[in-house]
């Protein structure tokens, strides 16, 4: 699974840190980091941080 | 679906997603395909994004029949038939109810020229056409969501805004010190706010607007007055379904199907109800079900619905959504996570108000019910875990 986020895109909403907070979190700037490598089992929970993206910042590939 | 804003839109994905290969169609009252809502009041009004950029995608992998810029106007459940505006009549085997709201509107006279409700991508066409036209005076009626963005943006663009809450501070649902926060940095930003302020009516001259009448009789001029005051439903099209409409919005049970007066408390098993226009059974707070008027909302319960829809009542899903919104305004960025205006006691948990920075979480007798952060984004996903992982402890019953 392969996780890319457009910064330019991205306004530190923080919708996917709901969603799968074991990927995705902001930083004390709210700015979105997002995990390495995350594991298999957490596809589900990643595609769906994606959709809660508002400004469709998230793109996943391999999932 | 009837409604094809992102509620409808989401269903209509996720009955695809989940192999349903039948005939699908999206019935919308607006003529413009799909687009998101929230930009409208903030980067279509200043022009950061066109009407383009805003376009919901993957709208044609749907491979729907669209009906747009015709209304719904009955449901006949017995006969599976939707009646539409122009008198045909749509039969189904499952239906989305998405309609969303409309914005509410003035409960009085209104000149014809000048006074704008906003709600979707026409009414913001009007009022960007009335800033290029040469409105720099404009009167903002209502500090809730909408009125507030508005009236950031506009700002923002060099307008002089004048934003009146007959009720007291803006945003004052979100509790706490964030409204008295907003006040401050909406002043700030060279808003003229009249909190407290009620509104009689406006004067014009000929049909066009010239100023709004406050409670206390004087005239704050205006050539653009936009009325912000909340939304309405739209459920009228519903009346004489035989669907449970309490506060003109749609019933719904955990699972998202429509709640008949049925004493049993079944719901319609072909009919799921998603979005602003949804009155949820499972989202509450400890006074009962809390109709919610946000994006990730309506995306997550429309895609619940097309997916309990098509697996049946039986089977489906309850809605376990924690509730989330966000509003940037006058350089404040809001976060809530879930019910927050519902609680009786309010603890500042980190930050501190005086700085534009708090975190702030709310509590129903000791209960967390909801979190609200300023700039402090990145603590609501703690807050959101535990209103997940307890949620028999707030608002998912």
């Amino acid at each position: 699974m392969r996780i890319t986020v457009d910064h330019g895109l991205c306004d530190g909403l923080g919708q996917c840190t709901l969603v799968a907070p074991e990927v995705f979190a902001l930083n004390d700037d709210e700015r979105l980091e997002v995990a390495p490598d995350p594991a298999p089992e957490l596809t589900q929970k990643v595609t769906a941080a994606a959709r809660a993206c508002p400004v469709r910042a998230i793109t996943v590939e391999g999932a | 679906m009837v409604g094809a804003g992102l509620a409808g839109v989401r269903a209509g994905e996720a009955l695809r997603a989940q192999g349903f290969s039948g005939k699908l169609t999206l019935v919308s009252d607006e003529p413009e395909p799909p687009y998101d809502r929230p930009p409208l009041t903030k980067q279509v009004v200043t022009g950061t994004l066109t009407e383009a950029d805003i376009r919901l995608p993957g709208t044609a992998e749907l491979d729907a029949r669209w009906v747009r810029g015709v209304a719904a106007v009955g449901l006949d459940r017995e006969r599976r038939r939707v009646r539409l505006a122009d008198g045909t009549e749509l039969p189904y085997d499952g239906l989305v109810l998405a309609t969303g709201a409309r914005a509410r509107p003035w409960p009085g006279e209104v000149p014809a020229d000048g006074v704008l409700t906003v709600r979707g991508l026409a009414d913001v066409r009007r009022l960007r056409s009335a800033l290029a036209g040469g409105a720099r005076e404009v009167a903002v009626v209502g500090a809730g969501f909408v009125g507030v963005e508005l009236a950031s943006s506009l700002a923002a663009l060099g307008v002089r805004v004048t934003l009146v809450e007959p009720f007291g501070l803006p945003l004052r649902v979100l509790g706490g010190s964030v409204p008295g926060l907003v006040a401050k940095a909406a002043r700030r930003a060279g808003v003229q706010l009249l909190t407290g302020t009620g509104v009689r009516g406006f004067h014009a001259e000929g049909e066009q607007v010239r100023g709004v009448e406050l409670a206390d009789g004087s005239v704050l001029p205006a050539r653009l007055v936009v009325v912000a005051i909340g939304m309405v439903p739209a459920t009228e099209w519903l009346q004489g379904s035989g669907l449970a409409l309490p506060s003109g919005r749609v019933h719904c049970d955990k699972r998202l199907f429509a709640r008949t007066p049925d004493p049993s408390g079944r719901g319609d098993p072909r009919i799921v109800v998603a979005g602003d226009v949804a009155r949820c059974d499972a989202v509450r707070s400890a006074d009962g079900p809390v109709p919610l008027e946000h994006w990730s909302n309506a995306a997550a319960q429309g895609e619940l619905a097309g997916r309990n829809l098509l697996a049946g009542p039986d089977t489906a899903q309850p809605y376990a959504h924690v509730p989330s919104f966000w509003i940037s305004a006058f350089g404040l960025r809001i976060r809530s996570v879930g019910l927050p205006g519902t609680g009786d006691r309010v603890a500042v948990e980190a930050g501190d108000p005086a700085t534009d920075a708090v975190l702030e979480a709310h509590y129903r007798e000791s209960r967390l019910v909801g979190a609200v952060s300023v700039n402090q984004g990145q603590l609501l996903a703690a807050y959101a875990r535990r209103l997940h992982q307890a949620p028999e402890e707030a608002f998912l019953d």
